[in-house]
């Protein structure tokens, strides 16, 4: 899914707080004056207030209401209609697929909407029981044919679900999808009665069951989704309250805008005795350094990005708060291959040999690895090393592709939108102009913006990340297919493409990773994107939270969370 | 006659300069406000500042030395130099849009306040318009349409200072100090060329106030022109409410600077300003705090100062004002 972290859309408060005194210059007087210094005096004197007071989280801890920095205000809660981190983890607590996220193990398959399965010999049928219990957040049953209906609604090519190549898995899904069949039973996926749905996939996944641990396999409503629209209308109110239902473990209580969601425990759901939480609050909080300060006057049980910049600091003064895991995921460059230099190869290999990613990772993105391809290491599959810092070799392509010495290279915008992102470009910016004379502009964009200019190919270069959505190689290389929703570089290569459907019809485990590691090599030898780093996870988390264990995913299962009181 | 010339026959100007030399608190300020302006201006020039740009990432976060005056930020920059040069751009920023804007409002508030009648009424409906729209906007549109422009004027100005055959890279050098101010300057002169209308405001309640009184009337009946008795006899009686809203201008420009980097607009990454500058340091303040100390403290003395310097002009150019 869309990484959020460290590249993402902030609001400062200079600009929110300030933005009318400083709307119009003329307007200055000296009581403006005054005010603006109480604003900046204002949080040392809550800090003074609140080391009397019960902070926010000692008195949610009481209440049993988890406090968490979700560092954005999601674009919708229809969980179709979204691709990005925060609108997930509020998501996964309103609705559950079939299979559960496991509170320990990544690969763990606990029962969610399902409770039992089972598959063909190769893998590409497969069958899931229903809870018989389970039911929605008014009362209504979870049936097979809500998952059917989910799967039709984000595959209508009118509805045109950002996600919807998540789904490609199923039979002729693909194609309903473009346009190419019209008829959806012909899709594999079928419900056979109100609590068995029967899957048939154009590959065998053997990690079907995590698969469907990500939101765009959910379930939807249809009761309710018919109620306010027909099935492909997009943002009707059924996402919304009073009307939004789910099947999971909490539901939605109040939505304040650029504040707060609230969700609270759903008495419908069938494991609701399991459920140790009483509430969630999601709080917006889009500048990670103020998250930080949030979390750190106690108003937050995690944040779940602590910018590099902060890491010694927090690694000395609050070792109690601070995680560093591993995390399955990539922080990279996306270069815009329409644009006249960036769409020759060479020149794309120069700007990535000039790097020196081993510098970036030591002190700026601290705990990061330096890349060597681009698919992190997972499982079985461990990428060819191709990256390198070669200044001389990164002149010599340059001066190849025409441009001796950086001489008449056009003047590119890097294009980011999180503050603590800037850091680690104003290196490569340095590092570009140093290796290769070339010049490039930064620029900030709200993440709104930030995301619109990449797809519509209006941008040079731009900062991305990429998570990975479940662990198999292909959540990474699906990317840069031609179509994808996500791959925003203007780059494809039918070639690449083909290697990628070898390899889903490739039985054989080793052989299928190893056609996958040759399209690998061909993205690193045409370079739309130039890989930087491999995420760390670098979180706080408060120490009365119980059942969050490290995991690679970092999908941590809302209903095992428990607070100590 | 005014209080001034009918006591003593001094002039306004030397009068004034009596009274501020008196101020103890204004004189400090102005010696502080000189001693700052002096140093950003001319420091860069004598070579011995580091590249306020040049990243040395070992070195990164350290604290004041002899080497580095005031540490070193986040990607091992030294921090002196940062300010420095980002004072260059700031003060640069705020005088010309001062300037700009005060030089727009006093003529057009003056010209309003002494015609007065229907001419007055229609410019102060134009001023009332201009009021209406929103300000960020427009210097957004602003920014972008110029944008174009500013670049061809960059590649102009460095041109000047390098020779055709120079490498790459010392162009790029040349480039690093005049782009920041070449890029921002033309935008701010359109800014302060906005920003005018509450001074006009003031300036024209001032004229006619003052209009009405005797000494203008005399000046009137010895035959002088409409110009002179405008800019000779009225404005000067102006000055105090023109030279306190003038200190307060420039700190709110510098803040709005500040503002339009972090929209992009203002001084882009690496180039420094004293608000961006405060913005990171603000962000960082938990793992390096000189990086927000040293530039809040100059913008602060400098905030400070205007505002002190400006209470004491005002007082001191205020013909009113008691005489001790």
């Amino acid at each position: 899914m869309q990484a959020r972290h460290p590249y993402k859309a902030s609001q400062n408060f200079s600009t929110g707080k300030n933005s009318t005194a400083i709307l119009a210059p003329s307007h200055k007087n000296p009581a403006v004056m005054l005010r603006r210094l109480i604003i900046l005096l204002l949080p040392a004197l809550g800090f003074l207030v609140s080391c009397q007071k019960e902070t926010q989280v000692e008195r949610a801890n009481r209440e049993g209401i988890f406090l968490t920095g979700n560092s954005a205000e999601p674009k919708s809660l229809d969980l179709q209609q979204v691709t990005g981190v925060p609108e997930g983890k509020i998501i996964t607590s309103l609705f559950e697929g079939l299979v559960a996220d496991d509170p320990e193990n990544d690969d763990g398959t606990p029962p969610g909407a399902a409770t039992s399965w089972e598959h063909n010999d190769d893998l590409t049928e497969w069958t899931f029981h229903l809870q018989p219990e389970g039911r929605w957040s008014d009362g209504v049953p979870v049936t097979a044919d809500d998952f059917v209906f989910a799967y039709n609604r984000l595959l209508h090519p009118d509805f045109a679900g950002p996600y919807a190549e998540m789904l490609y898995f199923l039979k002729n899904a693909e194609e309903f999808n473009k346009g190419k069949i019209t008829d959806f039973s012909q899709v594999g996926v079928k419900a056979i009665d109100d609590h068995t749905l029967f899957v048939k996939l154009r590959e065998p996944v053997p990690f079907l069951p995590s698969l469907t641990r990500h939101y765009t396999w959910f379930p939807v409503p249809k009761h309710v989704i018919l109620k306010f629209g027909k099935m492909q209308d997009r943002f009707t109110d059924w996402s919304v309250l009073p009307n939004m239902v789910g099947n999971g473990p909490f539901k939605l209580k109040t939505w304040r805008f650029h504040d707060v969601i609230e969700v609270e425990r759903n008495t419908y759901y069938w494991d609701a005795k399991n459920v140790g939480l009483n509430g969630i609050r999601f709080f917006p909080i889009e500048n990670p350094f103020t998250e930080t300060r949030a979390f750190l006057s106690g108003q937050l049980h995690n944040i779940y990005t602590l910018p590099s910049d902060l890491i010694p600091a927090a690694k000395k003064e609050y070792p109690q708060y601070l995680h560093q895991e591993p995390y399955v995921g990539t922080v990279f460059v996306r270069l815009n291959t329409t644009r006249k230099g960036l769409d020759n190869e060479k020149v794309r290999n120069a700007l990535s040999l000039a790097l020196d990613r081993e510098s970036i990772c030591k002190y700026i993105m601290e705990g990061y690895t330096p890349t060597t391809s681009f698919v992190p290491k997972m499982g079985a599959y461990e990428p060819e090393p191709v990256l390198s810092f070669n200044p001389e070799k990164a002149r010599a392509l340059l001066a190849e592709a025409g441009y001796p010495d950086g001489k008449g290279f056009p003047r590119f915008s890097v294009l980011i939108s999180k503050p603590d992102a800037k850091a680690s470009i104003e290196a490569m910016q340095a590092m570009w102009r140093k290796h290769l004379n070339i010049l490039v502009d930064i620029q900030i964009k709200d993440w709104g913006s930030f995301v619109t200019a990449q797809q519509n190919l209006d941008f040079d270069i731009a900062v991305g990340g990429w998570i990975g959505d479940y662990l198999d190689p292909t959540t990474f290389l699906n990317l840069w297919t031609k179509g994808n929703g996500n791959n925003n570089t203007g780059w494809s290569d039918p070639a690449y493409e083909a290697l990628l459907s070898e390899a889903a019809l490739t039985a054989d485990a080793a052989k299928r990773l190893e056609i996958l590691k040759r399209a690998e090599l061909m993205v690193m030898k045409a370079q739309p994107i130039i890989p930087v780093s491999w995420y760390s996870r670098n979180y706080l988390l408060r120490p009365e939270v119980k059942g969050w264990h490290p995991l690679l995913l970092d999908n941590h299962p809302w209903k095992s969370i428990r607070l100590e009181k | 006659m005014s209080a001034v010339t009918a006591e003593k026959n001094n002039s306004l100007w030397s009068d004034a300069r009596h009274r501020l030399m008196r101020n103890r608190a204004a004189l400090i300020s102005l010696i502080v406000l000189t001693v700052i302006i002096f140093c950003c201006l001319v420091l860069p020039l004598l070579g011995f500042l580091h590249d306020p740009n040049a990243q040395a990432l070992p070195d990164k976060n350290l604290a004041p030395s002899g080497a580095h005056w005031f540490g070193t930020d986040n990607l091992g920059r030294d921090i002196f130099a940062r300010v420095v040069y980002g004072g260059r751009i700031s003060i640069a920023v705020g005088l010309i849009t001062t300037l700009v804007s005060v030089t727009i409002g006093v003529c057009y508030g003056a010209i309003s306040g002494y015609v007065s009648g229907r001419t007055d009424a229609i410019m102060m409906r134009i001023v009332d318009i201009l009021y209406a729209l929103p300000f960020l906007i427009i210097v957004i549109l602003l920014g972008k349409t110029i944008e174009p422009a500013t670049a061809k004027l960059t590649d102009t100005v460095v041109g000047w200072f390098t020779s055709a055959d120079a490498s790459v890279e010392s162009i790029n050098a040349t480039r690093a100090w005049i782009e920041p101010i070449t890029t921002l300057v033309p935008l701010f002169v359109a800014i302060g060329a906005l920003s005018w209308l509450t001074v006009s405001r003031i300036v024209r309640a001032q004229v006619q106030g003052v209009a009405k009184q005797e000494f203008v009337e005399a000046a009137r009946s010895l035959g002088l022109g409409n110009f002179r008795i405008l800019f000779r006899h009225i404005l000067p009686n102006t000055l105090g409410p023109i030279i306190v809203y003038t200190t307060l201008t420039i700190p709110s420009v510098m803040l709005f600077e500040a503002t339009l980097s972090f929209l992009g607009m203002g001084v882009k990454p690496p180039y420094a300003s004293w608000g961006n500058l405060i913005n990171e340091g603000a962000n960082l303040m938990l793992s390096n705090i000189w990086l927000l100390f040293f530039p809040t403290l100059l913008f602060s003395a400098t905030l400070f100062a205007l505002n002190f310097l400006g209470d004491g002009l005002r007082d001191a150019l205020d013909p009113r004002s008691a005489k001790d």
